[in-house]
């Protein structure tokens, strides 16, 4: 994919032939380089963690950060930023779970036959996103207001939502019916792992193979070329910030099974963890640039280290400096190879 | 249409005479401040509810306000409070040292400050209310006991204890209750992990890579009842049953009593919360008035507690509740959402 010229690096040493493809084969894919160097080291040295199991819980427990990130690499390729993605999640979380909900915070909903519940809960929370979405395109393509700042406002409108919503309580008690998305196993591989990799897919099709999707990056690198080659740059721009808040509230509708409820700090930080793998997956912050393959490693990677936590023998103060080191170390070895292209290529 | 000084004077008259009359504002003691760390389980809200309720019977108007789990902020709102001149402040505290600064500007402005569920120590306070989370630690660590040896035979096994926030002093303090009882039967391993911000997913997620690497664990204690339901979905996306692997919690949330319904949950240890903030309404008129709380031992909702004189002055220490599939929905847990129908007396 598109990936800034460096040409006019001063220093920079040329290469041709072979050797250049090689070395650019192995850069574009460098944070799968890192994974897998990554994931040996914690194999060696981490009892329980060298198993299929494990593995398919990296892949597992990577769906919620995962989705969030493909959305979020939407919204940053087409030149904007959606910040309301975790708070759009977890509304999303906890409108499906009351509205299901035979708890005491629950609606009750249950329709015959029961499964009606999979498609219904679904298509309200997509709705949510869609609206949600709607809403934020509204305030940056329509009212010009900064993406940052337009979606910030949302990020803490919707999160307060959540906990209005009821009155801080925690919803629980889902239909098995809903729940089995979370527990059904296909091939032996859980339905969440083959749903991350199914999104993950669809969504590089999209932004590779699609003009809609050449339009993203178009829209993304430069807004002014496109626009006088006829592109409706605001609708593409519109379609983003919709794109990013549907996948957010699919995200949370699995989170609510996943999770057999909502309560309301339900996905808290995990905005972060979105940007720390798209980063990390090599899609530039300026906008135009970057693949879903690299993201998709990058959420792996960072649910490697998630579950090397959770398996490593420590203090449980010194967790998070241990996944903050580690997410520093991987943006760096990244940096790395952002610093051999210049140089080199 | 003229309006004259006469007229404005008779309507003000006119409108003092109509607050007079009216029996709440006759009866009015003035305001007082519940500042809770944080609406995101219902303890808090839950509890200023009740209390809103308690103290409304005895005339005095309850105003909340919440700290969003941020320290620096409910300093902020004590500062502020301050301000207002309130008759009494209680204070669950984010963080127990960081709210000393603006307890000791309160107490310096001659206003009652009152602890609430969260024991502050290193100041004097008017009054502390609490079930004692090291003692429901203790009471937890008791329950872990039993439950391995009716499962075990004799005291062993593996723990998986999944906290809640590392920097939270309600999931510390739980957890040296805890360790107290662990560290004296050695045969009874017990892994830690945080789940920061007590986000459910972290948990469940936890959960879930511990059972694979450590597939011989025989029992869960999650630090909250909240986090409970996520926990419960990664045993059965494992593939385990109900009463596989034993669970308990130790803040009796209506999460964790859900599962003890449902079967996947043993035990849940309580806050009694109901009586905490009855405990406060009891005594707020003697504390307002600044008269002396004696020391002793009360039955507060039923419940045995002790009023001791500490170094951080009155603390009434209330013990918490074992809740089991027997006794689960009985009113007296905060959980179920039943708030006593009391009449507030004074205590002493």
């Amino acid at each position: 994919m598109a990936v800034a010229d460096n040409r006019d690096v001063p220093g920079r040493q040329s290469m041709t032939g072979f050797s250049r493809t090689i070395v650019e084969s192995i850069l574009d894919n460098v944070v799968w380089l890192i994974l897998f160097v990554i994931v040996t080291a914690f194999c060696l040295f981490i009892p329980g963690y060298a198993q299929v199991g494990i593995f398919f819980n990296i892949i597992e427990q990577a769906t919620f950060v995962g989705i969030l990130s493909v959305g979020l690499s939407i919204a940053i390729i087409a030149g904007q930023i959606d910040l309301s993605i975790e708070s759009t999640m977890a509304l999303a979380a906890m409108l499906t779970a009351t509205l299901v909900s035979t708890g005491e915070l629950g609606w009750g909903w249950a329709p015959t036959p029961i499964w009606l519940v999979i498609p219904g809960t679904l298509a309200v929370a997509l709705t949510l996103g869609a609206l949600v979405g709607l809403v934020n395109a509204f305030l940056v393509v329509k009212l010009k207001i900064n993406a940052f700042i337009a979606t910030l406002a949302t990020y803490i409108f919707l999160r307060g939502a959540v906990v209005a919503f009821n009155g801080g309580g925690a919803v629980f008690g889902l239909p098995q019916s809903l729940r089995s998305i979370a527990v059904t196993r296909l091939g032996g591989i859980p339905m969440l792992a083959w749903l991350t990799i199914a999104i993950f897919l669809v969504f590089s099709f999209i932004l590779t193979k699609t003009p809609f999707g050449r339009y993203l990056y178009l829209v993304g690198g430069n807004p002014v070329a496109p626009f006088r080659a006829g592109i409706a740059v605001k609708r593409i721009a519109a379609w983003s910030f919709v794109l990013s808040s549907v996948l957010a509230a699919f995200a949370g509708w699995l989170l609510a099974a996943r999770t057999s409820g909502a309560t309301p700090n339900l996905g808290l930080g995990m905005l972060f963890e979105a940007f720390a793998a798209v980063v990390i997956g090599g899609v530039s912050l300026k906008g135009g640039v970057g693949r879903l393959s690299g993201v998709f490693a990058g959420v792996l990677l960072l649910s490697a280290i998630r579950t090397a936590i959770n398996l490593l023998s420590m203090p449980p103060q010194y967790t998070q400096m241990i996944q903050g080191a580690l997410v520093l170390s991987a943006m760096l070895l990244d940096a790395l190879k952002t610093d051999v292209r210049a140089r080199y290529l | 249409m003229n309006i004259t000084r006469r007229t404005i004077g008779g309507l003000a008259l006119g409108a003092i005479a109509a607050l007079a009359s009216n029996p709440a504002f006759a009866e009015g003691k003035g305001k007082v401040y519940f500042l809770i760390p944080d609406s995101g389980g219902p303890f808090y809200p839950t509890s200023a509810k009740v209390e809103a309720k308690f103290l409304e019977q005895i005339g005095y108007e309850l105003t909340v306000l919440d700290a969003t789990n941020k320290s620096d902020l409910q300093l902020n709102q004590l500062d502020n409070v301050i301000n207002l001149k309130p008759k009494a402040i209680i204070v669950a505290a984010v963080d127990y040292d960081a709210i000393v600064p603006g307890i000791e500007k309160a107490k310096a402005a001659g206003i009652p400050v009152i602890a609430f569920d969260r024991e502050i120590k290193s100041t004097k306070l008017d009054f502390t209310s609490v079930a004692g989370t090291l003692e429901i630690g203790r009471i937890a660590g008791d329950e872990t006991i039993r439950l391995l040896k009716e499962r075990k035979g004799a005291i062993k096994g593996k723990v998986l204890q999944i906290m809640g926030d590392p920097g939270d002093s309600y999931s510390i303090s739980l957890g040296k209750g805890f360790a107290e009882k662990m560290t004296a039967h050695p045969e009874i391993s017990v892994i830690t992990k945080p789940t920061p911000q007590w986000e459910p997913t972290t948990a469940g997620s936890t959960a879930q890579d511990q059972l694979l690497a450590n597939p011989d664990i025989d029992l869960i204690f999650y630090h909250s009842g909240y986090l409970a339901s996520a926990v419960v979905g990664s045993l059965e996306a494992a593939g385990k049953k109900p009463g596989d692997i034993l669970c308990l919690d130790g803040d009796g949330d209506p999460g964790g009593l859900a599962q003890i319904r449902a079967g996947w949950q043993q035990v849940a240890v309580g806050a009694p919360m109901y009586a905490q903030v009855l405990a406060v309404a009891e005594v707020l008129d003697q504390i307002v008035n600044h008269q002396p709380l004696k020391a002793g031992t009360y039955q507060i909702l039923g419940l045995k507690s002790e009023l001791t004189e500490e170094a951080w002055g009155p603390n009434m220490k209330i013990p918490g509740n074992v809740v089991t599939k027997a006794n689960v929905d009985d009113p007296v847990h905060w959980a179920n959402g039943k708030v006593p129908d009391v009449k507030v007396t004074p205590l002493m």
